[in-house]
């Protein structure tokens, strides 16, 4: 029963990365054979594997801008989208006022809203004639730069898409926290940021590490967001990936570009397997 | 209940506010202010452009409002044809993803086989794989199977992303099923599909409901492989913003993004309650 879920991936992730691996390599024959008749640029390995494609590919100076901007944005959105989930989710969790409800209400937004809508939508909101713009000069700040199809607006993109997810992440971790547990912490006279650090913190290092790694591999493996809000060079990697493929017809270079993405990503996916791992441990040894 | 309620005089009385409380209030205050700018800001601003006619600059709102942009998308033909293609597309992935991932669910929450950890964590790189990168790799595959451009090669690049989901919050639901209800129906004399349809099945229903709307979802604004792998023949509603943006006057992508958005915003506010009830958190963590 469980076999035809796994099949498909196998089929429609386990072959075609197989493929591309070999592609990338110099590997034209086989299942590569057919993209390999249209490609440019192409590099042939007679025997063997040959690393060409991806000594073109790192030598480009404008790829290598590109991953740089994939690297910063990547991290930056981690560490905004953390702080701002943990900030929300503790505020939720401490408090019960109707600001907290609205707070924890207002993030999850982004859930309704199609990426495609909200990338749009954030573009206008930061451009040259949008809210940000106008707000700015009717306070009297005239030279107020214009986020719109730079960098910062990917990033803004970027985390206004991942914020509902570590909200939802962190709010579960943190009402999984007894209560008993933080009132014990206070009346011991343990003050709300020591109670932070020594009960909370340890008790949600698995949801943290979920949401940061997700957050990145999601921010990796983006194209609408960068495409829509970001500058034309350097963006991230996923919009240069795609051009590379489809408007200059180098299907090698730009699975090329895959791969360094999934390298990326293997580095976040073994920091989110290792910690539950971790905690499954801890668990076995408790139980 | 009301009988306790009644017995335990109102004690809680509002402290008095001090000059500390205050200035938690004014900062809590300020950050919902942000937040509420942030998260909601860009969809308003947004929606207000798809009614506006003359919109100078610096001004917070339109000078002249009209609804001439409402018509002038009703109007074009090829506008509707995306959203049909996007209403065929998303139950045929729905239906297909629902046939395939079902019975593993119900496997994955029933047995417990050898590899089963193994197979769930595979299942689970699909969502691991940066998503641009995963459907370069396989576009490059796809024309070899000749599904470039086919409805096919479109169910199959949208099927990759709801396969978790599909496997995971159903097999959560399955779980939840308490076991003594199914041995209780087996001891009446049940048989064992009799069982599944009248105990189980309805019982997790609602979670599997929750799957499919959020594959029906995942399959509607899904942009970036359908992009890559439908162009030119099958251009779907969000593939369609991407030439939107560029070619069309601002007003007329605001109002088609409002039309995108209402299937999301309707499907997701029937769910939601789920969503935020802990089922998405907990699927994240390896169990």
């Amino acid at each position: 029963m469980v076999l035809p879920p796994v099949a498909v991936v196998a089929v429609f992730i386990g072959f075609p990365v197989g493929a591309a691996i070999a592609y990338t390599l110099g590997k034209t024959g086989g299942p590569n054979s057919t993209v390999a008749l249209i490609a440019q640029r192409q590099h042939v390995a007679r025997h063997g594997v040959t690393l060409a494609a991806y000594r073109e590919v790192l030598g480009n100076s404008h790829v290598r801008g590109d991953l740089w901007a994939t690297v910063w944005v990547t991290l930056l959105t981690i560490g905004v989208v953390v702080v701002l989930s943990w900030a929300i989710g503790l505020y939720v969790r401490l408090s019960d006022s109707w600001i907290a409800r609205t707070v924890s209400a207002l993030s999850v937004i982004p859930l309704f809203i199609p990426v495609v809508i909200a990338s749009y939508a954030i573009l206008t909101f930061y451009a040259a004639q949008g809210f940000i713009k106008t707000l700015a000069y009717q306070a009297g700040w005239h030279s107020f730069p214009t986020l719109g199809y730079t960098m910062w607006a990917v990033v803004i993109g970027e985390i206004w898409v991942n914020v509902p997810f570590g909200v939802l992440m962190m709010s579960s971790g943190l009402n999984a926290v007894p209560n008993a547990l933080i009132e014990a912490a206070r009346d011991s006279g343990a003050s709300l940021p020591r109670t932070v650090r020594s009960v909370l913190i340890p008790m949600n290092v698995i949801p943290t590490v979920i949401v940061a790694t997700f957050t990145g591999i999601y921010v990796l493996g983006s194209f609408t967001v960068p495409y829509l809000t970001g500058p034309s060079a350097p963006n991230l990697l996923g919009v240069s990936m795609s051009q590379f493929f489809q408007s200059f017809n180098q299907p090698q270079q730009a699975e090329v570009m895959a791969m360094i993405v999934f390298v990326l990503a293997v580095g976040l996916g073994a920091v989110y397997v290792w910690a539950n791992m971790r905690a499954a441990r801890r668990a076995s040894q408790i139980s | 209940m009301s009988v306790v309620e009644q017995a335990l005089p109102a004690v809680r009385r509002r402290p008095r506010p001090t000059v500390r409380s205050l200035a938690t209030r004014a900062v809590g205050t300020v950050l919902v202010v942000a937040l509420l700018v942030f998260m909601l800001g860009p969809i308003v601003w947004l929606a207000l452009r798809a009614f506006s006619d003359v919109w100078p600059y610096p001004r917070f709102l339109p000078s002249d409002w009209t609804v001439k942009w409402w018509h002038t998308v009703f109007a074009d033909k090829s506008l509707g044809h995306t959203i049909k293609l996007s209403f065929e597309f998303a139950p045929v992935v729905t239906a297909v993803s629902a046939v395939i991932c079902l019975p593993a669910a119900y496997a994955f929450s029933r047995f417990s086989f050898p590899g089963r950890r193994t197979l769930l964590v595979s299942l689970f790189a699909t969502n691991a794989f940066p998503k641009i990168g995963l459907y370069i790799s396989m576009a490059g595959v796809f024309y070899s199977l000749n599904l470039m451009g086919t409805f096919m090669g479109v169910v199959f690049i949208q099927l990759i992303g709801t396969i978790v989901f599909m496997t995971w919050i159903p097999a959560a639901a399955f779980s939840a099923v308490p076991r003594s209800l199914e041995e209780a129906a087996r001891d009446a004399g049940a048989g064992p599909l009799r069982v599944f349809f009248r105990i189980t099945f309805p019982l997790a229903a609602p979670g599997i409901l929750v799957a499919m709307i959020l594959s029906f979802l995942y399959s509607f604004d899904e942009a970036q492989g359908t992009f890559l792998v439908g162009i030119p023949n099958y251009i779907t509603m969000p593939t369609e913003m991407y030439t939107l943006v560029l070619n069309y006057p601002e007003q007329a992508a605001a109002v088609f993004s409002i039309l995108l958005a209402i299937p999301s915003v309707v499907l997701m506010s029937l769910v939601r309650k789920h969503v935020m009830g802990g089922r998405l958190a907990e699927g994240f963590q390896i169990r």
